[in-house]
């Protein structure tokens, strides 16, 4: 992530507000972005250039081991006061139809799509931010209470993929279209296109697709055929038990598993569930980049807290070996296991 | 025999007509030849001629002379075409069926039907709701360039309504339709199309009793609506009419629903001077948005607040407006009690009674408190149990300590033991309360693991610099990733932070946990 270029004082404002992160000064934080607004800086701006990559960044100290998750969470919750306050200061009046904001059921990245929703609100939508995991049957009957032009889904983890597209599918069912976005549907948005759903790289592009609701509604059909080989919604099935046989086999093959804390025990366990879910959301996309980035980036977090590349080999044989029965899996699972053979 | 034939010798001159084929091609005659009668489409195989559908094909024959057989498939074809008419009929109404089978919002609803009219109705299609108070709302949909139809709206006032929408709004569907093209056009509803080259037909839209509205379908009059038009347009009508009323029907309730829902949610607690709240609130699954437990917060008139958690017996609506009962109890009580333990028994009195009149056991466990600022920037907290779970307080050294409250049930016994402790915060360290759909939630390797205390402590180390609102949301999110399947007990959270005298928590802390208390942590990908 690099500093935002765009003027002298946004520079300067930049390690300043990640200072702030830092020590979780809330107050401190909101004045660094009223004083920008104070300066001129439009609110959209302050928003993308400032909070948004701050954030990234925040995630990026998270992934490399440099900051705990309790200060990422405090980091996140002092960027969503900011945002509020940047909010209060611009004091858009809504002359446009209703847009809903939501993250996806499970998901708790609420900041990005709070972004866009701001976004949304300062060009003039009157925009509903209904927060972080919403059950798709609480958005539903939101939408049929309220006449709403569009709905903007954010999902940031990919694993989530089949979840988001039940919400999608809903939300067409009440006849609102589906604008998405997120990491989730992949850096380019190539998994929002297997979907068939329309796809924003960013705030402001959401906000052109949201407002040209001909091409909203123009959208390509779900490339999902592969489904019909039923492997995805056998492996959701079976993920128990692969996660418990995985565990046992670790235990056997890295004996020090054996002498984990139960955090630690907590924590193996719901890596290797990730892995299985990620392997259903590959299956469900029919996408091997969607497994290969996943065990990359798992390898990364994994080194950066002490667990080396081979150990995520071993689960990874370990459920080819169970799942040599699907194709489509043992060809994804194969191709992970590339991923960390090369490293 | 239905086939006619000619026979033409090796030259192409026809040498024999069959009555059957000198009906179908009367211009063919025998001695000349076959290209003198100049049969348009005969060589294609499939034509039509003088207004019957044929089919011939040419048979060679020995020396160079050739026969075509020609077939009058008009019926046949008729009846395919009319196949293929209704498939598409039924395939359109199926459409509109599924997009209109759920209970929308009432004006996504009525977009909705004008958009699927579009272009299979007409080049225009437009909506009139029934009227309310003299005033009745339009959509229209016109077909565009491409195939999606534009959607606009209005407002248009009774006395401005073309007749034979009124009449149509009446229940009528009008017959003599000529001037109904007219009435359109002054009304402004069919842009590009003129009285004289367009045709129109009205529909009503059943509702309840009297039509939910008027459907007017237009397009050039190139193709005029026949009866067949006209029972699909009275089709679609049917199904928008229902989707309509369904729409207002679901309105109406839901409306009932949210007020009833709005007053049922968890109050946020009140500002109070020296304390940061944190609050998470998520109820079982389903659409509902309430449930069984409960949390709020009262201001004291000596500067201090009154606030509580807690979870009361049974599930759903029923549990929902037991807990409003108890939040109405406790906002009245707390004006003549405001220890916390003496609190708790007039509650349990108060409940003791309410059973007795409905004759059904109710109680609850929760948990009820009073903060107070102290000088030194911290707060003090006297706490009392009614067999809630133990809160937990978040120490600046780093430390999660359980408060040994105890109690009984709230609303069993006359005069139950209450637990009574008393807390101190220092400036920055935090208490927090919590339901049993944290600690009970299911999940884990199998999914039938309980979350557990000893989890729930582990997940709030390291976390004692956390603002109150961000560490009552990863409670919330710690147990969510723990389901497994997703379904789970109503969770709620209420975290109370002490902010210092200045109301702001202390800078010079260093934000930075212990490395040692973060090493083992490894949590869901951010």
């Amino acid at each position: 992530m690099t500093a935002p270029t765009t003027g002298v004082g946004l520079a300067a404002a930049w390690s300043r507000y990640l200072h702030c992160l830092a020590e979780a000064d809330e107050y401190a934080a909101v004045e660094v972005a009223t004083r920008l607004l104070d300066d001129g800086l439009p609110a959209e701006r302050v928003l993308l250039d400032l909070v948004a990559p701050a954030q990234a960044e925040v995630g990026d100290r998270w992934a490399r081991n440099e900051w705990s998750v309790a200060q990422e969470h405090a980091a996140t919750h002092i960027s969503e006061r900011v945002v509020a306050a940047v909010a209060a200061y611009a004091g858009p009046r809504p002359t446009r139809g209703r847009v809903v904001v939501a993250c996806m059921d499970g998901e708790w990245h609420a900041l990005p799509p709070r972004l866009v929703a701001e976004v949304l609100r300062l060009r003039g939508w009157q925009v509903t931010f209904l927060g972080a995991s919403v059950p798709a049957a609480h958005l539903v009957s939101y939408l049929h209470r309220h006449d709403a032009h569009a709905v903007a889904l954010a999902c940031a983890l990919p694993m989530r993929l089949p979840h988001a597209h039940r919400m999608i599918e809903a939300c067409r069912r009440s006849d609102v279209p589906v604008v998405v976005g997120g990491r989730g549907f992949g850096a380019d948005g190539r998994w929002a296109r297997r979907l068939g759903v329309a796809w924003a790289p960013d705030a402001p592009s959401a906000a052109d697709l949201v407002a040209d609701e001909r091409t909203l509604r123009r959208t390509p059909p779900a490339e999902l055929s592969h489904l019909a080989d039923d492997e995805y919604a056998s492996l959701v099935k079976r993920r128990g038990e692969l996660v418990d046989s995985a565990l046992a086999d670790l235990r056997e093959r890295a004996p020090a598993t054996r002498d984990y804390t139960p955090a630690q025990l907590d924590s193996t366990v719901s890596d290797l569930g990730y892995i299985v879910d990620f392997l259903a959301a590959a299956l469900y996309v029919d996408d091997d980049t969607l497994f290969t980035e996943f065990v990359d980036w798992l390898v990364d977090i994994l080194a950066n807290r002490g667990v080396p590349a081979p150990a995520v080999g071993l689960t990874l044989t370990h459920y080819a070996e169970a799942l040599r029965d699907s194709p489509r899996a043992a060809r994804l699972l194969d191709a992970g296991r590339k991923v960390v053979a090369a490293r | 025999m239905r086939e006619g034939l000619v026979v033409c010798d090796a030259d192409d001159v026809v040498r024999h007509v069959s009555p059957v084929a000198e009906r179908l091609l009367p211009e063919v005659t025998a001695g000349q030849p076959l290209a003198v009668a100049a049969v348009p489409g005969l060589l294609s195989g499939d034509f039509t001629h003088h207004g019957r559908r044929l089919r011939s094909r040419r048979v060679a024959l020995s020396s160079g002379r050739s026969c075509w057989y020609v077939e009058d498939v008009t019926e046949t074809a008729s009846r395919a075409d009319a196949l293929l008419a209704e498939r598409a009929r039924s395939a359109f109404l199926a459409v509109v069926g599924e997009k209109l089978g759920n209970p929308l919002h009432p004006d996504r609803a009525a977009s909705a039907v004008v958009r699927l009219a579009v272009p299979t109705l007409g080049e225009v299609a437009v909506l009139v709701l029934a009227p309310r108070a003299g005033r009745a709302r339009w959509w229209r949909a016109s077909l565009a360039d491409d195939e999606t139809p534009v959607v606009d709206n209005g407002v248009v006032s009774v006395a401005d309504l073309p007749p034979a929408v009124v009449h149509g709004l009446d229940g009528a569907e009008p017959h003599a339709v000529d001037w109904l093209v007219e009435q359109a056009v002054e009304a402004g509803w069919l842009p590009g199309l003129t009285s004289a080259d367009a045709c129109a037909r009205v529909v009503p839209l059943p509702g309840r009793d009297v039509p939910a509205g008027v459907l007017l379908v237009a397009r050039r009059a190139a193709r005029w609506y026949e009866d067949a038009d006209v029972d699909l347009v009275r089709a679609f009508a049917a199904r928008a009419g229902a989707a309509l009323t369904t729409a207002l029907l679901y309105r109406d309730q839901a409306e009932v629903a949210d007020t009833l829902q709005a007053s049922l949610l968890p109050v946020e607690p009140a500002e109070a001077t020296g304390v940061q709240w944190g609050t998470a609130y998520r109820p079982a699954r389903g659409g509902l948005r309430i449930g069984g437990d409960f949390y709020g917060s009262h201001r004291l008139t000596d500067g201090g607040s009154l606030f509580f958690l807690g979870d009361v017996s049974g599930k759903g609506v029923e549990a929902a407006v037991f807990t409003g009962q108890l939040r109405q109890c406790l906002h009245a009580l707390h004006r003549v009690e405001t220890n916390p333990g003496r609190l708790l028994k007039l509650l349990n009195d108060a409940l003791l009674e309410t059973t007795q009149v409905y004759d059904r056991g109710r109680f609850a466990t929760m948990v009820v408190g009073v903060v107070r600022p102290c000088r030194d920037g911290g707060v003090t907290l006297t706490l009392a149990g009614g067999g809630h779970l133990p809160p937990l307080v978040l120490r600046n050294s780093g430390e999660v300590e359980q408060v040994p409250l105890r109690g009984m049930l709230v609303g069993v016994v006359p005069d139950p033991r209450v637990g009574e402790q008393t807390v101190h915060l220092d400036a920055g360290e935090t208490c927090l309360l919590y339901s049993d759909g944290v600690t009970e939630a299911r999940g884990g390797r199998r999914g039938h693991e309980q979350f557990g205390t000893d989890r729930l402590v582990t997940a709030v180390t390291g976390c004692q610099r956390m603002p109150a609102p961000a560490l009552a949301e990863r409670i919330e999110q710690v147990t969510c990733d723990w389901l497994a399947d997703g379904d789970h007990d109503d969770i709620a959270v209420l975290a109370l932070r002490a902010t210092g005298p200045a109301g702001r928590t202390p800078r010079h802390l260093h934000a930075v946990p212990d490395r040692a208390t973060t090493d083992e942590e490894r949590e869901a990908p951010a």
